[in-house]
């Protein structure tokens, strides 16, 4: 049972980096601010920059 | 024990996979494709790979890797590998495992699953694993930085330069995939075409309702998707409704370029970050379903182990088995194109050195996996119904009855009646000349699926949902490919002239735009309007770009290894670099010179050329087969010179004569605590 609710943490973990919650997260704890959309707005601006200037695979 | 289990892996595996070479004449069981694979997957794991690790690489625990010494909170941040293994997984898991095993399943289902297998363990783990740690131990630079340095500057050059080729072929070759799957498709158009709207939607709910909500848009999101593919199902039956998503191929290809044009120059948050994270979502989740649907159907094999196609006159795409299959299945068992991942974002992200073993050679494995159930998905199908799904009129006949008697011709029995009736059950009109492989993956996909659940009366939202998942994570593919492209167009033409470099300057973001679009676009309309149905010309070009990007990688791995140890190990990424090197040049030069018409773009021109009468179709496809010659002859001159430079390199190191100085970034010791990670 632990390690089945362990297995289910690792995907919501996976889950939430693929969709940039955890780099949000990040975002919010390193600029010490609180989660508003201007902030969201602002994380989006930077993460997106850096984020699709790469390619995606085949 | 350790090595008694690995040994029993080993040892099964073989066993199962001598099954499968040795079986001829009755079906085959999918699950022995299931057996065969992960056995011989957990063996190459336990036993090369780790020892790469130990002996080769040294992975050292106690070193700080550069998530930890430039941790910054952005992009470098220790994560846990498990996490980091999703992320590189999604990121290295597109269209190509799928496509490219449905396509080469033409030769049988033995060729591609012995490549797939052998190529992944012994070549794209290897590269993915080797070119990880390579940036790893250099702060996590970029391929093309480590080429530069490692190979000098010509290799550097050639790397970006191919990088770009690929892409406009790799997004016109895609797009084609997309446009094969949807044409006369008022269903399967009008899903993809709901997805935007909901991807706008997605994007304004996050920017202003709910921000840094994206678990639960990306929710909302899949329930509106599904929703659109019930709503398809009444589209599809609207008289009123239907002729307005019922397009031809070349409207749904200028839809799909203007789709392109917009999705690069609109802000990302719109559109293409929604899409992207959709996409992702849909992707992981289709793929976990096909494996569950595989292992609970455990469908049997309806495609030979060999077809008489071997030959090379196949109709899928002209060319014999060698090299052409190994060309057609680049992603699921080695592509270049991951070790711009590898040395992207993922390198950043490792905590531990010993991370890098299961992120870079496990999640290539995964991929694998991923290519060895497409190949499955393909191969359930009726041979007969395979090739009329996948042959283009120009090589089967133009009508319906034309088809079938070519096709049964060649021992692979099929009918009218059966087609019509498939077509019916999934809500088609008609499935012949459905070129591509996205059509008939969906095909199996559906009968997988079916199976699993819902019977024959969920065949068509099955067959329509599969169709949305390769389309969805395909239009994907091409936003953002066509925005990387522009900006590395504007990156090389800011050299030229300054204010063109300036990602904010409006006439500079639109006219590279539109250079890249209208560069794939181009691929993409001679694509739609070629009688041989496009990807027998687009996917061989798409496969050897590929492939020589694969080539630059194990350069560069080569190049560390031997600054590491000499000459020791450098068999590791020379044996495979070797393979795909003669692979390239056989596939390129057969592109080019083969006498064979369907095969090479030079002798396809001079026939047109000889043609009676000269219409402006004719010579427009005069000029394509050139221009196509033209791009085979450039990867040719890209794969010498990135060869010739690399071994100058090595036979400079080796005698002495070349420094031999180890780039890698000084050992500091790490500081990071197991609850950090």
């Amino acid at each position: 049972m632990k390690a089945l609710r362990q297995f289910g943490r690792t995907i919501l973990a996976i889950l939430r980096e693929l969709s940039d919650e955890n780099a949000y997260s990040r975002h919010l704890r390193i600029h010490a601010c609180a989660n508003t959309p201007e902030e969201y707005r602002r994380f989006q601006t930077e993460h997106f920059k850096a984020k699709y200037q790469r390619a995606k695979c085949c | 024990m350790r090595h008694l289990i690995s040994a029993g892996f080993g040892i099964t595996g073989a066993l199962a996979l001598a099954g499968i070479a040795i079986n001829r004449g009755e079906p085959v069981n999918s699950m022995w494709l299931v057996i065969a694979s992960s056995c011989i997957y957990i063996f190459a794991y336990r036993v090369y790979a780790s020892w790469i690790a130990a002996k080769v690489m040294a992975l050292d625990d106690r070193r700080a890797t550069p998530a930890e010494r430039l941790r910054n909170g952005h992009d470098f941040e220790p994560t846990n590998k498990w996490i980091v293994f999703g992320h590189h997984f999604a990121a290295i898991a597109g269209p190509g495992p799928l496509v490219g095993p449905t396509l080469a399943a033409q030769f049988g289902y033995l060729p591609g699953t012995l490549w797939i297998i052998i190529g992944a363990v012994l070549g794209g783990c290897v590269q993915d694993f080797v070119i990880l740690f390579c940036s790893i131990r250099r702060d996590g630079k970029s391929l093309g930085q480590m080429a530069r340095e490692e190979i000098g500057r010509v290799g550097g050059f050639t790397a970006l330069v191919t990088v770009l080729l690929i892409m406009i072929i790799l997004l016109a070759v895609v797009a084609l995939v997309v446009v094969n799957a949807l044409k006369g498709s008022p269903w399967g158009t009008f899903t993809i075409a709901a997805t935007m709207p909901i991807a706008v939607f997605m994007g304004l709910y996050l920017r202003y309702l709910r921000p840094g909500k994206v678990l639960e848009i990306s929710v909302i999101g899949f329930l509106l998707v599904l929703g659109s593919i019930f709503a398809g199902e009444w589209v599809a039956n609207s008289p009123d409704w239907a002729p307005w998503f019922t397009l031809s191929g070349v409207t749904l290809a200028i839809c799909v370029i203007v789709y392109g044009f917009a999705a690069s120059a609109l802000p990302v948050w719109l559109l293409l970050a929604p899409r992207d994270y959709l996409s992702t979502f849909v992707k992981l989740g289709v793929v976990i379903l096909l494996g569950v649907g595989i292992l609970f159907v455990q469908p049997q094999l309806q495609m030979p182990a060999l077809t008489r196609f071997i030959d090379g006159t196949g109709p899928v795409f002209a060319g014999d088995v060698f090299p052409f299959c190994f060309i057609t299945i680049a992603c699921g068992a080695i592509s270049g194109f991951h070790s711009l991942i590898s040395s992207g974002t993922t390198p950043k992200m490792i905590a531990r050195e010993s991370h890098a073993l299961p992120v870079g050679y496990g999640s290539m494995l995964l991929e694998s996996f991923v290519a060895i159930m497409a190949i499955v998905s393909a191969c359930v199908l009726d041979p007969g119904v395979y090739f009329a799904v996948n042959s283009p009129a120009g090589v089967v006949g133009a009508t319906a009855e034309a088809a079938v008697t070519t096709i049964s011709g060649w021992g692979f029995p099929v009918t009218a009646d059966q087609m019509a009736a498939l077509a019916k059950s999934v809500g088609e009109e008609t499935l012949f000349y459905r070129t591509g492989g996205a059509p008939s993956l969906a095909l199996g996909m559906a009968h997988i699926f079916s199976k699993g659940g819902g019977g024959e009366r969920l065949l068509a939202f099955w067959y329509h949902f599969a169709i949305m998942f390769e389309a969805l994570f395909i239009l994907t593919v091409i936003d953002a490919g066509t925005r990387v492209g522009r900006f590395m167009l504007q990156d090389l033409l800011g050299h030229f002239y300054k204010p063109l470099g300036r990602t904010s300057w409006w006439p500079g973001v639109l006219g590279s735009s539109a250079a890249i679009v209208l560069s794939w676009g181009y691929f993409l309309y001679q694509g739609v309007r070629d009688p041989l149905g496009g990807i027998n010309s687009l996917w061989p070009l798409f496969g050897i770009a590929n492939q020589l990007l694969a080539i630059i990688a194990l350069c560069v791995g080569t190049t560390v290894l031997i600054k590491m140890h000499g000459k020791k190990y450098l068999w590791i990424t020379i044996l495979p670099m070797l393979w795909l090197g003669t692979v390239t040049f056989t596939s390129a030069l057969m592109k080019i010179f083969s006498p064979h018409p369907r095969i090479g773009f030079l002798s396809a021109a001079e026939i047109l050329e000889k043609l009676p009468v000269q219409t402006e179709a004719t010579r427009t496809l005069i000029f394509n087969n050139y221009l196509d010659a033209f791009v085979c002859g450039l990867f040719l001159v890209l794969v010498t010179t990135i060869l010739v430079d690399s071994a100058r390199q090595w036979v400079g190191i080796l005698n002495g004569s070349r420094d031999a100085r180890s780039t890698e970034t000084p050992f500091v010791q790490t500081a990071l605590t197991p609850e950090e990670i």
